[in-house]
């Protein structure tokens, strides 16, 4: 086998051609790791759901904005023996207002919810971040991280109408675990239904299980129950619901064009190593002379080809954390129509697929002009 | 031999390169004509909104309602010339075969008088006012949903519980190139009265108005929403091209992560080119030395390198531009207007979008040879000619 630094050392005389080629994958290593990472929206809202917690809408909703349970229902999904009396359940209200961007680009729709008192109980992983904790049957809410400081109007201190003379005061900042809740601004659940109009009425019940393992009699009890006509689903299939079509759309968008990105690399690849073939016929033709097969010679090029590949591959991850550090996407949520917002988040399985989808991209590439090197006569190379 | 022959050769001295650059330089140029059609398409749905129609809907939320009586207060308003409203249903087909669509409930004895690109025959439009639970579907959607005049049609809402049933009484196709051909129109009476649209009873969702002026749009806008300021629901009044959009809000991000991603693929185009130029340059270095040893100037060099990077770039350039023309505004444009519904109605390449491409590819070939042409021709001949390799 032909040692490992020639290549090496082939690739760093032709530093230009090399960075050049190299920076070009590590473009289309971007692309698709930003899409690998897009498609982890679902993964991001369904961190919000715990499998124990049970969400109910009304039937034929797909999500808690179109769904409406009249008050007088609550207590009787709360009756069952599968609930955790300890926590039990919680009906609130969400309602979508248009909030302005901040950097004056137009605006977008805000979920706003309505919770009652016992709400951050029942979701031990909300934690205040900034300020304070709304105070219950006020008309003061918190705004989660995802969104804070996102649109006008939502800072600490600032108000936005709910109503004409029915402001929402922003009195602190809240997580969630990195899960959708943090795209939301939460308030008292009666401040927001009165001014609504909708006293009588909540969006969505949710209801803790003593043990995740009792959902399917719960959902049994509910679902056939003739007094009303309701859905059952656990919380982590609904958040995974929601935020299918969009993460499913983004993926497939953006690997198509990454697809479509690796083919311009790879011929730059080709070209690249097609020339390092070119120059270096009469180093080969040395090399045959000197007792290295074909095969050596095909394995040495496919070898520095690699190298190139995973130059770029390198380059094109460092991109990617720059990505993940300093860029948050605001994404739609299909089913309300509201802003959530999406930190990139590079797990090792990322990098992973792109060092590989580089190597992929070098291996191609370098394939032919391989090829042609190994087919080198060392004769006619000596000679000429 | 000229000097032009000499470029020509030049050329194709490596030929295997020069077509592999070239073939990187189509494709690049095609993507980006791909992704651009992309954009397009998608704003495409917002580029219908006539400039003479302006919608008003509540200033909190496009899901809070205004009360019926604000349409009249609104056609009081001098400079609006006609008014109509509408209540989203939401509609989905309870055998599932296309996910979700706009059902929409309207005024059957203004909406269309409004909506003059959507063209409905003159006795089917009579038959909708006789007929209370009657439905007009665009062209589009009645293929995807197999029905005809006459038939019966059952759908859910997202909001409204039920079975809700309906006779299609007409369909209705559009009257200009980018109209909307997937939505369905009922009667708004046969919403309001029926007991499970409790909640938005004597409601609507947003007015649009036909407007004497165009270019007075912004006024009678301010002059609308200045009328309900006082009242319990105010109003924000806008363009129909900026309501469509907000419904959109959200997807903007996508949409610039796109125009990034576009202008990333020329930026590996020049890459690619520029290491191209760079690799023949380096091995003519040594003709380069001797062309200015026989008297040519510094000038001619920077010429030749810069005409080859032009002319590679230009001929990836016609060749992209051609292939997007055939491949998505004769091929695949036509067909996912025909098997889409409603998602990507108008898939085609615009004219200043190949436009833009092809003088990018140009502009990029200068780039990406000006470097390397400047320092060819910077080079000292006695240098130049020591080189070998």
């Amino acid at each position: 086998m032909v040692p490992v630094q020639y290549n090496a050392r082939s690739l760093w005389v032709r530093k230009v051609t090399t960075f050049a080629t190299a920076f070009g994958i590590a473009l289309v290593v971007f692309v698709f790791a930003g899409a690998l990472m897009l498609g982890d929206v679902s993964r991001v809202l369904a961190a919000a759901g715990r499998p124990d917690n049970v969400i109910i809408l009304r039937k034929g909703s797909d999500a808690e904005l179109t769904s409406a349970i009249a008050n007088d229902y609550l207590g009787l999904f709360r009756g069952p023996a599968q609930v955790s009396q300890a926590t039990g359940l919680i009906g609130e209200i969400i309602v979508v207002v248009i909030a302005d961007h901040m950097d004056g680009s137009g605006s977008s729709n805000v979920l706003v919810r309505g919770t009652p008192a016992e709400g951050l109980a029942f979701r031990p992983e909300i934690k205040i971040v900034s300020g304070r904790a709304p105070k219950p049957g006020t008309n003061e809410v918190m705004v989660g991280t995802g969104i804070a400081g996102r649109f006008k109007g939502l800072l600490q201190g600032q108000t936005i109408d709910l109503r004409r003379n029915r402001p929402l005061m922003v009195v602190g900042e809240f997580s969630a675990d990195g899960g959708g809740y943090e795209s939301e601004v939460w308030g008292d659940l009666d401040y927001v239904r009165n001014a609504l109009g909708r006293q009588a009425v909540v969006s969505s019940a949710r209801v803790r299980l003593n043990n995740p393992a009792e959902f399917d009699a719960y959902r049994q009890l509910i679902e056939t129950d003739k007094r009303f006509s309701m859905k059952v689903m656990r919380e982590s299939d609904y958040y995974e619901k929601q935020s299918a079509q969009t993460a499913s759309f983004l993926k497939m968008l953006g690997l198509v064009v990454a697809i479509l990105f690796s083919l311009a690399a790879m011929i730059g690849a080709a070209i690249t190593m097609n020339g390092a073939v070119a120059n270096r016929t009469r180093e080969i033709g040395t090399l045959r002379a000197l007792g290295f097969s074909r095969l050596a010679i095909l394995t040495s090029f496919l070898l520095e080809a690699l190298f190139l590949a995973a130059i770029g591959g390198v380059l094109g991850s460092a991109l990617v954390l720059v990505l993940t550090v300093f860029v948050s996407f605001p994404v739609i949520n299909f089913q309300t129509f509201s802003e959530i917002v999406i930190r990139f988040h590079a797990t090792p399985a990322v990098f992973v697929k792109a060092l590989i989808f580089s190597g992929v991209m070098g291996l191609v590439g370098g394939l032919f002009p391989a090829i042609r090197a190994s087919r080198v006569s060392p004769i006619e190379a000596m000679r000429s | 031999m000229n000097l032009a022959t000499y470029a020509r050769r030049n050329l194709f001295r490596r030929r295997g390169r020069t077509i592999l650059t070239v073939v990187a330089v189509s494709l690049a140029v095609l993507i980006f004509c791909a992704i651009r059609t992309f954009i397009v398409a998608w704003n495409s749905g917002a580029d219908d909104a006539a400039v003479d129609r302006i919608a008003t809907r509540h200033k909190v939320s496009i899901t809070m309602q205004l009360p019926k009586k604000y349409i009249d207060e609104l056609r009081a308003v001098p400079g609006v010339k006609i008014a109509t409203w509408a209540n989203w249903f939401g509609a989905k087909d309870p055998k599932a075969r296309i996910p979700f669509f706009a059902g929409i409930a309207v005024d059957h004895n203004s909406w269309f008088d409004v909506q003059t690109d959507l063209v409905v025959p003159p006795d089917q439009l009579a038959t909708w006012k006789q007929t209370a639970n009657g439905a007009i579907l665009g062209d589009n959607l009645a293929k995807a949903l197999d029905v005809q005049v006459g038939s019966r049609l059952v759908i859910n809402s997202d909001i409204y519980p039920g079975d809700w049933d309906f006779t299609v009484v007409g369909i209705y196709t559009p009257g200009s190139a980018t109209a909307d051909r997937n939505t369905m129109f009922f009667r708004w009476d046969y919403l309001n009265n029926d007991p499970r649209s409790v909640y938005s009873r004597e409601h609507l969702g947003w007015m649009v108005s036909r407007i004497t002026d165009p270019g007075r749009g912004p006024e009678i806008s301010r002059a609308i929403d200045a009328k309900f300021d006082s009242q319990d629901d105010q109003t924000v009044t806008m363009s129909e091209r900026a309501f469509a959009l907000s419904f959109l809000g959200g997807f903007a991000a996508v949409l610039s992560a796109f125009n990034i991603v576009s202008l990333v693929i020329l930026l590996i185009m020049t890459l690619i080119l520029a290491n191209t130029l760079a690799m023949s340059v380096r091995e003519r270095t040594h003709e380069y030395g001797v062309l200015r040893a026989i008297g040519f100037p510094p000038g001619h060099i920077f010429g030749f390198i810069l005409g080859e990077s032009l002319l590679v770039a230009l001929v990836g350039g016609v060749h992209g531009v051609a292939i997007d023309f055939l491949l998505i505004n004769h091929g695949l444009g036509p067909m996912m207007a025909a098997t889409m519904s409603g998602a990507f109605q108008h898939f085609f390449t615009p004219g200043w979008v190949l436009a833009v491409a092809l003088g990018a590819a140009a502009l990029l070939g200068l780039v990406a040879g000006a470097i390397p042409a400047y320092l060819a021709s910077r080079l000292k001949v006695t240098d130049a000619l020591r080189r070998l390799d």
